[in-house]
């Protein structure tokens, strides 16, 4: 694994934040297009479109005059959340729902959704249940397999373990999750 | 694996997260602060008046505006043309050319280029893995990504498919690559989950 690999797969594990960036861009190329348009009417003499810059300049110095307070703490606080929102973007990891397989020549990445539904199928066979009977959750540190056994048919919880771990040991996952089952104390009939 | 400004975008979206959180918070002191408010309004009412004062010492012969409008604008119009530059940058570094490498008389009795297209390898990876019923969906594509050029194969395998069982079949498949162009290209193998693959069933009789 060569550290251009090592470098791609931290990439592809992690958000690029594009989304919000662009959206961020074309909101702010909106408000500054606005404000070009009224600062130009107001350059060149125009009557204003819908407020010209000198009033909406005076009116932000004496803002808490003229506008509700119970509307100003609202805003406030909504403009400040967004804000918390906006740092978190730009401060937390972004770790996306993706584990990384060992591999000398190829850097791969595989969706925490593929992985569950590899298990998902592991685990049916193993219990000997139909499709809808299993739920599997994967995240970053643990697999949680979830079983409602047949109504009158036993199942076995470390057979079921040692199928899932079996086949999470093939995979090689990095990072390597630990597997729980969990069979629920009530079963179904009609399958 | 592309060239998206990904630090760029960071620092961006922090600063402008710190602007609305001062922004926020400051309304809210504004609103709710008696001693907050008599500052503010001193403060920015003493910028209000330099700015009549100036804009009025600014007028323009031609319009008989002040300049200062002018100036502002102009500012606006660079805060655009950044946002559209930031926003062409996302998901740029597609490379058409996969592999150059120039000889010359000394070495080996040609001068010239070879150059391998990067369709060279997209498109044998491609028909090789669409012959596979348990992918629903294959796409490579290369990038430039930090001064190297680069494969990426993205691969939709239907439910329940092993991952790892794809990514040994496609780790050979660039192992014959290797040995088809000569050169070792860094391939990023990347499965994820088709939105048709969560529809469709891998078994309709049980």
């Amino acid at each position: 694994m060569t550290a251009f690999m090592q470098k791609a797969l931290r990439r592809e594990t992690r958000s690029a934040r594009s989304l919000l960036a662009v959206t961020t861009a074309i909101v702010a190329a909106l408000l500054s297009i606005y404000c070009v348009l009224e600062l130009l009417l107001a350059g060149l003499g125009e009557p204003t479109w819908l407020v010209d810059p000198l009033s909406f300049v005076r009116w932000v110095a004496e803002l808490p005059n003229g506008v509700q307070p119970v509307l100003l703490v609202a805003a406030g606080v909504l403009l400040a959340l967004v804000g918390a929102v906006f740092l978190g973007h730009g401060l937390l990891p972004g770790r996306r729902a993706r584990h990384t397989i060992e591999d000398p020549r190829v850097a791969i990445v595989v969706e925490d959704e593929v992985i569950a539904s590899s298990l998902a199928r592991r685990a049916r066979m193993a219990a000997g249940v139909t499709r809808e009977q299993v739920m599997v959750t994967v995240s970053a540190r643990t697999v949680q397999v979830q079983i409602r056994p047949t109504s009158g048919i036993p199942l076995s919880e470390a057979r079921i373990k040692d199928a899932v771990e079996a086949e999470l040991a093939a995979m090689s996952l990095d990072p390597t999750p630990t597997v729980t089952v969990k069979l629920a104390e009530s079963g179904v009939i009609g399958v | 694996m592309n060239g998206t400004p990904r630090g760029l975008n960071r620092v961006l979206l922090s600063l402008a997260g710190l602007l609305l959180l001062a922004v926020g918070v400051g309304l809210v002191l504004i609103a709710s602060v008696p001693a907050v408010e008599r500052w503010w309004q001193d403060y920015a009412g003493a910028q209000v008046d330099w700015l009549v004062d100036y804009e009025q010492r600014s007028r323009l012969i031609v319009t008989g505006q002040s300049w200062v409008w002018l100036a502002a604008a102009a500012f606006f119009v660079l805060v655009v043309v950044l946002m559209v530059t930031w926003i062409a940058n996302q998901g740029k570094g597609r490379a058409n050319t996969l592999v150059a490498r120039e000889g010359n008389a000394d070495d080996d009795g040609a001068a010239g280029v070879v150059k391998l297209s990067s369709a060279v390898a997209e498109q044998a990876l491609k028909s090789a893995l669409l012959e596979r019923t348990d992918l629903l969906g294959v796409s490579v594509t290369s990038y430039d990504f930090n001064k190297e050029t680069a494969l990426r194969v993205r691969v939709l395998p239907r439910q329940g498919v092993a991952p790892h069982d794809v990514a040994r079949d496609v780790g050979e498949l660039v192992a014959a690559l290797d040995e088809l162009l000569g050169v070792e290209v860094p391939v990023l193998l990347s499965i994820g989950s088709a939105a048709r693959s969560r529809f469709t069933k891998t078994e309709r009789v049980r």
